[in-house]
């Protein structure tokens, strides 16, 4: 079972399903503590390009697997704490959207990092809870400011993301409380460029991988261009989709594009070799 | 092998607006920062934002960094 959902899902089927996630507390009750500066109000800090630096690639570079092993594991336990996301999919990223409130465009700080993208081209990012009428605190954080959205607005937005090709994540700001909704790519996300280039998990799959139908399957290859995650292939050879279920994170984009609707999501929690796979 | 990219910041100016070697490198080694931490109330101006070498495993050599920056800015070395 996912971790996750174990320590945090208060019943629910998943624990980003679980509106309590969505509730922190608008205040926080401070007996003469400094105010953190931190990496909860701050993705660049938290998840962003500071999370492993050099040391983490020299390490690599000459072989030092423990050191390697051992930055990672500090990076992912640190990230688990405060700042990580989990792949969804847009069924579950609608349901969401109708359990939380208030719901907010703003802008990206993966990108604004990886290519300086100006503000009102970087609305990629939904906002989500009581954070986000906190957000001129931070304006750092929220470059560009952030625009309300009403649920049915969110849900078209989410959709028009899904049909753009981008993944759905859910964000944590200080783990279990979710506030952002972001919609990912490889490789222009800090976190997804972590996971896939230097298998550090600050990027947790989903719950479920795509299967493809072969009889249904007629391979138009449509799909192909859709995966973020180098899970997806065609083959010439059966003129079909491949799916590599090990590298695939659940974020049925193949399955949204496919015209035959040959790809359907499965649990992988009836898939005994994937079950614990985050 | 790992690249030295080296940026002078007095060089480089305004690289949020600027942003040509961000855009131009093929394996997206550079990274926009800022050299103030985050701080309440208050949007950091744009000389305060930095470019440096992020990704550096990722660095080919190219140069197209060091060719493309107007101010001459960047330095690649292996």
């Amino acid at each position: 079972m996912c971790l996750l959902c174990e320590r945090y899902s208060g019943g629910y089927e998943r624990w980003y399903l679980n509106p309590a996630n969505y509730a922190r507390r608008l205040y926080k009750i401070r007996k003469g503590e400094a105010e953190e500066l931190g990496a909860e109000a701050n993705p660049q800090l938290a998840g962003g390009m500071g999370i492993l630096g050099k040391e983490f690639l020299e390490a690599e570079e000459r072989g030092d697997i423990e050191t390697v092993k051992r930055l990672a594991q500090e990076a992912e336990a640190s990230a688990l704490g405060v700042h990580f996301g989990q792949v969804i999919t847009l069924d579950e990223a609608l349901k969401i959207l109708d359990i939380m409130y208030p719901i907010a465009l703003m802008s990206c700080a993966c990108r604004r990092s990886m290519y300086g993208t100006p503000d009102h081209e970087n609305f990629f990012c939904i906002g989500m809870g009581p954070g986000m009428y906190k957000w001129e605190r931070w304006p750092d954080t929220y470059r560009g400011g952030v625009q309300y959205l009403t649920p049915d607005e969110a849900k078209e937005v989410v959709a028009k993301m899904d049909k753009k090709g981008l993944v759905h994540t859910v964000y944590t700001f200080g783990t279990p409380y979710l506030g952002g909704l972001c919609h990912c790519d490889y490789p222009d996300c800090a976190g997804l460029r972590m996971r896939l280039e230097h298998g550090v998990n600050i990027f947790w799959k989903g719950h479920c991988v795509a299967r493809v139908d072969p009889e249904l399957c007629n391979g138009c290859g449509q799909c192909v261009v859709r995966c973020q995650f180098k899970a997806l292939n065609f083959s010439p050879t059966r003129n079909r989709a491949f799916i590599d279920q090990s590298q695939c994170f659940g974020c049925g984009l193949c399955a949204t594009e496919c015209p035959q609707d040959a790809i359907t999501l499965v649990e992988k929690a009836n898939l005994p070799a994937l079950a614990s796979a985050w | 092998m790992l690249a030295t990219i080296t940026v002078k910041d007095e060089k480089c100016n305004n690289p949020l607006s600027c942003r040509k070697c961000l855009l131009v490198c093929p394996m997206g080694v550079l990274g926009l920062g800022t050299n103030v931490g985050t701080r309440k109330f208050k949007e950091t101006e744009p000389e305060h934002f930095i470019v440096r070498g992020v990704r550096i495993d990722k660095c080919t050599g190219c140069m197209e960094c060091v060719e493309i920056c107007p101010g001459n800015a960047i330095q690649v070395s292996f």
